[in-house]
């Protein structure tokens, strides 16, 4: 038997080790390589895309992750009442910029609801079109737009998470971080709270950094 | 533990009753109370497992849904507060373990039990720990399964507990109830001990005239200890009367006795004077008439001498009726003195002695044996000399005489007879036998003053037997007698060949 | 009556008795040496030489035929009375009486009789007796006095 492990790192490339086992379970051969990042997603992202559901069921990738994560975000965060008042049977999830979940946005919060609404995800292209979105995922390819996209949601109750670096330095909400071969998350509760958002001390006690006392415009 | 209770008093078997009924409803209650306090106690436990499952569960959704074992792991730590939890598990909706607490930090997760369709929680009690599943969801949908294992220390600290307070509960109350049985004691055993003292020194000092000490209150003890005494008042009353009537008759009994003893003298006296005054004139009139006889017979004819001879057989006759009747009276008065007599020694010296009687008579002798019975000799050789005279007597016109003595059994009694083949009487006259002076024959025929049966009977009677005869005229005659029931058992043989 | 040598002395007190007992005395030749006592008082008085025989001379008959029944002193006191004297003690007494009684055999022989006779009725063999109880005691049996 021979079992390929994938090992998260920050960086741009992940760990590989192939390992060979005995029938009884016994590790026999033991390789350790890397793999530049890019190509494992491209591989893993033609594989989801050809296997479809039965990759569904295998272990999760990273984007399936997030995207679970996204919609979690959601369970345990308080919009204010008059919040995106124009749409109020739904709940969107949006991504702005490069979509890096491709369908497993779309296959985790396929038939969810959250508070009664029902979720839908988003792609939307310009800041403004964020303004309905509760939650927003930002991807890292607006990483130098970054200042104008927050400033043009400055007073919206709109959940900002990315991946980027910096991003709760830089006045995001929640930053996606990979620590230990897991997905963890640092919060800047401050940017949060002033607009209105209340966000669960369960999710709290899952960051790995609270910021309470973030002002925007100074960039910490 | 119930043949012990039967050796005590009343007051010891009563306060055994109290202790024991006292001691039983006591268990009892403390035992329904205990089935029920652990019961609840149970429910509770379950209910607060269940609970700290739930806040488990509401503080470690978020842990498995952001996947963060740890955060779980350190919120389930807060358990180590409660001793009694051996372990809890947070289970991910697959079922698989994601965190837990373990009580000495020895790992042992294990599958998740299922939990029964459409209920949201199990619990079971096993192996002496109490196991709480519960399904956890989030906003309506199931996020994880929270396992909760308590051992049973506080049922057992409880059981432990109670098992203390009823002990020290039952034996403060068995004090206080063994205390109140001494009221119990006054109030009935004492009666009873009391009535049973009085009556156990009236039966042993046979004292009537005690009387049993009432009671104050009127139950069933106060009836017995009146109809007591009033047994005794009876009793009293009895026993005086029975003293009375037994002082009268000892009385009249001396009074008879006196008389009897006054008239025996009497009779004694009488006998006395009779025996010497009476004989005297006949002793004159005999001799008279033979010195007539002697001295004048030459001057007297033949018929003044037959005179004379009559005078003188009529003086003989009289004084052998005084004989016979003094004999006869002696014997009356006579004790009986009963010894083991063999008869058949006293036969041959009856016959011994009327040796001068048989002189020149041809008789058959057939003897036969003879038993050893409880008689008085000389009363019972009386007896044989009479009747043994009578059958000599009897048997002179006869050529061969024959004369048989021996015993016979009659209907399981020993009877003795004397039978001769001589002159015999008539049976009509049977009766008039053993009569005194009354004789069946003529004087000329058979001398004889007719007082030898009514003495024989009269012995016969004394010992308590039975006399009677059997004859035919001419034929000869049988006299049969008992001397009570044979007591020797040698007899028995001799009943036998006699009855050949 | 001549003092001479009394050999029998004989108490009785009734005549008719008393003629019959010498009579058959008489028959078997004994009379000679009669005394005759007609109570006890006299035989007493005839044998202790006192009261109306007060002169006569102390002399032992040879016998002592002696009725019970007797008035004034009973035949029994009259033996007591001759055993108790030591002059009198060794006579020999023969009681003559009709009683065949226990009580006066038993009561006689207490008192040291010699002999016990009961006059039978029968005259014949009255007399026989007295003969045999003459010849007995006077001539066959040795007195402790001899003359």
């Amino acid at each position: 038997m021979v079992g390929v492990w994938l090992e998260l790192r920050r960086g741009d490339s992940y760990g590989m080790r192939i390992l060979k086992y005995t029938p009884q379970g016994h590790v026999v051969k033991h390789h350790r390589g890397r793999i530049p990042k890019l190509a494992v997603t491209a591989v893993a992202a033609a594989l989801l895309g050809f296997s479809g559901l039965y990759l569904e069921a295998s272990a999760p990738t990273e984007y399936q992750v997030k995207a679970a994560y996204l919609y979690n975000f959601g369970r345990f965060v308080q919009w204010p009442a008059d919040a995106t008042a124009k749409e109020k049977a739904y709940f969107p999830i949006c991504v702005l910029g490069q979509d890096p979940f491709g369908r497993a946005l779309d296959a985790t919060v396929g038939g969810q609801s959250i508070d009664g609404k029902q979720v839908v995800a988003r792609r939307i292209l310009t800041p403004a079109d964020a303004l309905g979105c509760r939650v927003l995922f930002i991807s890292s390819s607006e990483d130098g737009e970054l200042k104008n996209v927050l400033s043009a949601l400055d007073d919206t109750s709109v959940l900002t998470v990315s991946d980027m670096p910096q991003f709760t330095a830089r006045g995001g909400m929640i930053r996606l971080i990979t620590q230990h071969n897991r997905i963890r998350f640092e919060v800047n509760l401050a940017a949060a709270e002033r607009v209105g958002l209340m966000l669960s001390s369960q999710l709290l006690k899952l960051a790995v950094n609270v910021d309470r006392n973030f002002q925007p415009g100074t960039g910490r | 533990m119930r043949f012990r209770i039967q050796n005590h008093s009343i007051a010891a078997e009563l306060t055994w009753m109290n202790l024991l009924v006292s001691a039983s409803a006591l268990l009892l209650a403390c035992a329904a109370f205990a089935a029920y306090d652990l019961i609840m106690l149970r429910e509770s436990m379950v209910r607060v497992l269940s609970i700290q499952a739930q806040i488990i569960g509401a503080n470690s959704v978020s842990a498995m849904l952001f996947n963060d074992p740890h955060s779980a792991e350190s919120s389930l730590a807060a358990l180590k507060a409660g001793p009694n939890i051996i372990k809890a598990e947070i289970y991910t909706p697959d079922g698989l373990p994601f965190a837990g607490y373990f009580r000495g930090h020895r790992r042992k997760t294990g599958p998740l039990p299922k939990i029964p369709a459409g209920q949201t929680e199990a619990h079971w009690f096993k192996n002496k720990e109490l196991i709480v599943v519960r399904r956890i969801n989030f906003q309506g949908k199931p996020a994880e399964t929270v396992l909760m294992e308590s051992d049973l220390r506080q049922i057992n600290n409880r059981l432990k507990r109670y098992a203390a307070v009823v002990f020290f509960i039952v034996v403060a109350c068995l004090a206080a109830v063994f205390l109140m049985s001494s009221f119990m004691r006054r109030s009935i055993a004492e009666p009873l001990l009391r009535l049973a003292d009085t009556a156990s020194i009236v039966s042993r000092d046979k004292d009537y005239s005690v009387r049993a000490s009432q009671v104050d209150r009127y139950n069933e003890l106060a009836i017995l200890v009146k109809s007591f005494n009033e047994m005794l008042d009876q009793i009293q009353e009895r026993d005086a009367a029975l003293k009375s009537a037994h002082a009268e008759l000892e009385l009249r009994v001396q009074e008879r006795t006196r008389q009897l003893a006054g008239a025996n003298k009497e009779l004694e006296a009488f006998s006395y004077s009779v025996s010497h005054d009476l004989r005297a004139p006949l002793r004159q009139i005999d001799g008279f008439s033979n010195i007539l006889v002697n001295d004048y017979g030459r001057h007297l004819d033949a018929e003044a001498l037959r005179y004379l001879n009559l005078i003188r057989n009529g003086a003989r006759k009289m004084g052998q009726l005084v004989d016979d009747l003094l004999n006869m009276g002696r014997i009356g008065r006579q004790e009986l003195t009963r010894r083991p007599t063999d008869l058949n020694p006293l036969l041959q010296s009856v016959l011994q002695d009327m040796q001068p009687e048989l002189e020149g008579r041809q008789i058959e002798w057939r003897i036969g044996a003879l038993p050893t019975l409880e008689c008085d000799p000389g009363l019972v050789r009386v007896v044989f000399v009479n009747l043994l005279s009578n059958a000599v007597k009897y048997t002179r016109r006869k050529e061969s005489a024959l004369i048989e003595v021996g015993q016979a059994a009659h209907g399981g009694e020993v009877v003795l007879f004397v039978r001769d083949n001589g002159a015999g009487f008539d049976q009509k006259y049977a009766h008039k036998l053993f009569g005194v002076f009354q004789r069946l024959h003529r004087a000329d025929d058979f001398e004889g003053t007719g007082v030898g049966l009514a003495t024989v009977q009269r012995i016969i009677h004394k010992h308590g037997g039975r006399i009677w005869a059997e004859a035919r005229v001419n034929e000869g005659a049988a006299f049969f007698f008992t001397l009570e029931t044979v007591r020797h058992g040698a007899q028995s043989r001799a009943l036998d060949e006699a009855a050949v | 009556m001549a003092h001479s040598e009394v050999e029998i002395v004989l108490v009785e007190d009734n005549s008719a008795d008393l003629e019959l007992t010498l009579y058959a005395l008489r028959q078997s030749h004994l009379v000679n040496n009669i005394h005759i006592a007609r109570d006890g008082a006299e035989a007493l008085d005839f044998l202790f030489c006192q009261g109306q025989y007060a002169e006569r001379a102390f002399l032992l008959p040879r016998l002592i035929l002696l009725d019970l029944k007797l008035p004034k002193v009973d035949g029994l006191e009259v033996l007591q009375a001759i055993r108790n004297d030591e002059r009198t003690k060794l006579i020999p007494v023969v009681v003559l009486t009709s009683s065949k009684e226990q009580k006066d055999i038993v009561g006689s022989y207490q008192l040291h009789v010699n002999s016990y006779i009961q006059k039978p009725v029968d005259f014949d063999q009255f007399r026989q007796t007295i003969q045999q109880l003459g010849l007995y005691w006077l001539v066959v049996n040795q007195t402790p006095f001899s003359s």
